[in-house]
């Protein structure tokens, strides 16, 4: 399989005047041609800002620390906007938005906006290639045309979240960005956005995903890999099934076991079975992050920053006392 | 307003030097020609009567001359002046707010307080500062007045220059003052909109900024217009009160003249028609506004 994209030890912090908050300290994953990599954790662990900064335009007040970024051997990170605009941002790497009434211009039409999409990237083109395109566009993914037509308000939730599908992989992106995509859904409509993404990963409409959710059943249908993000780093990468069920990392164990059985008045608070809050991101940690709450927590956890190990392959965790594993 | 308008007239007849019964029959004969001796309901029965017929009255001060006269004379100069100076303010205002919304740092440092202070300063003190200023200090544009006393109105190159030269200051202080009241306002919506969804979903497209300023300015300026619609009563009764200040030949001047030699006809008259205009003007931009925003336009149609 074709290594797509490829970051190293990335780092992106909130930098206002008076504090800093490291959102994104150090994560570095690969993704592969045609995976659909799930993105898990507790609410503020830095989940967003991660998808955020993929775009590498960095919207102040956050801003980029340190780290590579590897799409295709060019290390994004180094360029500068207008590059990034021109030739990153929607035939490269592509978003799409949490559903909600605003993320369409309200006074455009579908196919306006299409239009300015498409001629942003290929200038030349003309405007009846362009909707020509994405009817056809429409059509294979058995979406009515007539969308097209039509005010953002004048779709129900779930055909606006369908057309923002369509409309952030027009260009064919390589790997596309989805931030919590069908949270503001019903379950019917979320269903169709999630076999509307599978399809086209299939089709190779995109390369790949990277999916980003608090819901265990979503992951459960759409994900190849899971990984499970705590306190601005990721803890734990694996298949799926390795995750919910021989999850490695203590906290992705109880992570997981949250996720299932998810108990009746708790789901706001996400981890009902360990104690404390996780940790403060202004401060720097000493070692372990989750050593506070663990329940395996041993004395030698804090004192040294413990790095991501290759338990077997594509199988990866931050943890010296890794659970299921045979000493 | 106290005093009794045929009084008035009839003195200024009286410093000719005519005799006191001569005067007695004029003030009576005038009494009659406007209808005072009537009962209060029946001169205002008349009014309507004659309103609604197109007809003004005549006005007392310049006696015989019919208010329509004197308003159809000074409503050209008052419609060249206000509807280029406040559509223009309008549209320069919006477009200095929207970019000093999104370019920030030191553009809107400057803009901003300067929008703020224009915008508070009223209509007439403006008007005054300019005249001031370029009129007695530097002496490089007239005063007062439409066009120079010395020159008689046609179609001529110098005739025009005259009066372009004439237009400039009311032009500028009505341009100016708006252009602050609508910086100020479009700054605070732009900013609201470049904070929206849609922005950073644009953005995360590729989509390049001057059409992303292009979305946010046509959003943004949606409430604007229907902030022109509330606040056109206002922007015109600036307008006029800068036409006292220059003397402009428009019907503010025509107005104010009214007030001081207590010409009710003229008052009445003139009031009614920017009334009027006000309401017309209300009218259409309610017009603009339904097919500048397509949410309306839906909603009007499931009606
Ligand atoms: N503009 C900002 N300025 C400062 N801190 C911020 C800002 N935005 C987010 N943060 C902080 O960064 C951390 C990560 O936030 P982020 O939104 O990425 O979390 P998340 O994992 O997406 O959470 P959720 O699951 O609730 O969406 C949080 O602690 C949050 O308080
Ligand atoms: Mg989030």
């Amino acid at each position: 399989m074709k290594e797509l994209l490829s970051i190293r030890n990335f780092k992106a912090y909130y930098q206002t005047s008076s504090e800093e908050v490291r959102a994104v300290d150090g994560i570095s994953l690969d993704l592969n041609e045609g995976e659909i990599l799930g993105i898990a954790g507790e609410s503020g662990c830095g989940k967003s800002t991660f998808s955020i900064s993929l775009s590498c335009l960095f919207p102040p007040p956050l801003k980029y620390i340190s780290g590579e970024i590897f799409l295709d051997g060019i290390d994004i990170t180094k360029l500068n906007t207008q590059e990034i605009r021109k030739s990153i941002l929607g035939p490269k790497i592509s978003f799409i938005p949490q559903s909600s009434m605003n993320a369409l211009n309200p006074t455009i039409r579908i196919r306006n906006f299409a239009i300015d999409i498409v001629k942003q990237h290929e200038p030349k083109t003309t405007r009846e290639n362009i909707i020509h395109r994405v009817i056809e566009r429409f059509e294979s993914l058995s979406l009515p045309k007539d969308v097209l037509n039509r005010y953002p308000f004048e779709l129900s939730g779930g055909m606006r979240q369908r057309t923002l599908v369509i409309l952030s992989t027009i260009m064919n992106p390589e790997i596309v960005i989805a931030d919590e995509p069908t949270s503001a859904l019903d379950v019917s409509s979320q269903r169709e956005v999630i076999e509307l993404l599978k399809i086209m990963v299939k089709k190779k409409i995109m390369k790949s995903l990277i999916f980003i959710t608090h819901e265990l059943p979503i992951l459960r249908q759409i994900a190849d890999g899971i990984a499970v993000m705590y306190a601005g780093q990721i803890v734990e990468i694996g298949s799926v099934s390795d995750i919910l069920f021989n999850a490695h990392h203590p906290y992705a164990d109880v992570l997981m076991s949250s996720m299932i059985v998810p108990e009746k008045g708790m789901r706001e608070k996400n981890l009902p079975s360990v104690s404390g809050t996780p940790p403060d991101l202004r401060h720097a940690i000493k070692g372990c992050r989750f050593a506070d709450r663990c329940p395996e927590f041993k004395k030698d956890c804090r004192e040294k920053d413990i790095e991501m190990v290759e338990l077997t392959k594509g199988s990866f965790v931050r943890c010296i006392h890794p659970l299921r594993t045979k000493k | 307003m106290p005093g009794n308008p045929i009084t008035g007239i009839v003195s200024k007849m009286a410093s000719g030097g005519a005799p006191s019964d001569v005067l007695e029959k004029l003030y009576n004969s005038y009494i009659q020609e406007f209808g005072l001796d009537k009962p209060l309901y029946i001169q205002f029965w008349d009014y309507l009567v004659k309103v609604l017929h197109g007809d003004l009255g005549v006005s007392f001060s310049l006696y015989p001359i019919r208010v329509n006269e004197i308003l159809a004379k000074a409503l050209p100069w008052t419609i060249a002046l206000q509807v280029p100076s406040i559509i223009i303010g309008w549209l320069l205002g919006n477009f200095l707010g929207v970019t000093a919304a999104y370019k920030k740092g030191k553009f809107d440092s400057v803009l901003f307080p300067f929008s703020l202070f224009i915008s508070c300063i009223p209509y007439y003190c403006l008007a005054i500062i300019l005249l001031y200023f370029f009129g007695v200090v530097l002496h490089i544009l007239p005063t007062n007045g439409g066009y120079s006393m010395n020159l008689v109105p046609s179609f001529s190159i110098s005739f025009i220059l005259d009066v372009l030269k004439h237009y400039f200051l009311p032009f500028l202080s009505i341009v100016l003052v708006t252009i602050g009241g609508q910086a100020v306002g479009m700054r605070e919506m732009s900013i609201y909109e470049l904070n929206t969804d849609y922005v950073n979903y644009s953005k995360s497209l590729g989509i390049k900024e001057s059409k992303i300023i292009r979305y946010v300015f046509r959003n943004a300026m949606l409430p604007q217009i229907t902030g022109l619609a509330l606040s056109l009563g206002t922007m015109v009764g600036g307008a006029l009160i800068v036409e006292i200040v220059f003397s402009y030949p428009g019907v503010g001047t025509w107005l104010f003249n009214g007030i001081r030699q207590q010409d009710y006809p003229l008052i009445q008259g003139g009031t009614l028609l920017v009334t009027m205009a006000v309401l017309t003007a209300n009218f259409f931009i309610d017009i603009i506004y339904s097919f500048v925003d397509p949410r309306i336009k839906a909603s009007q149609i499931e009606e």
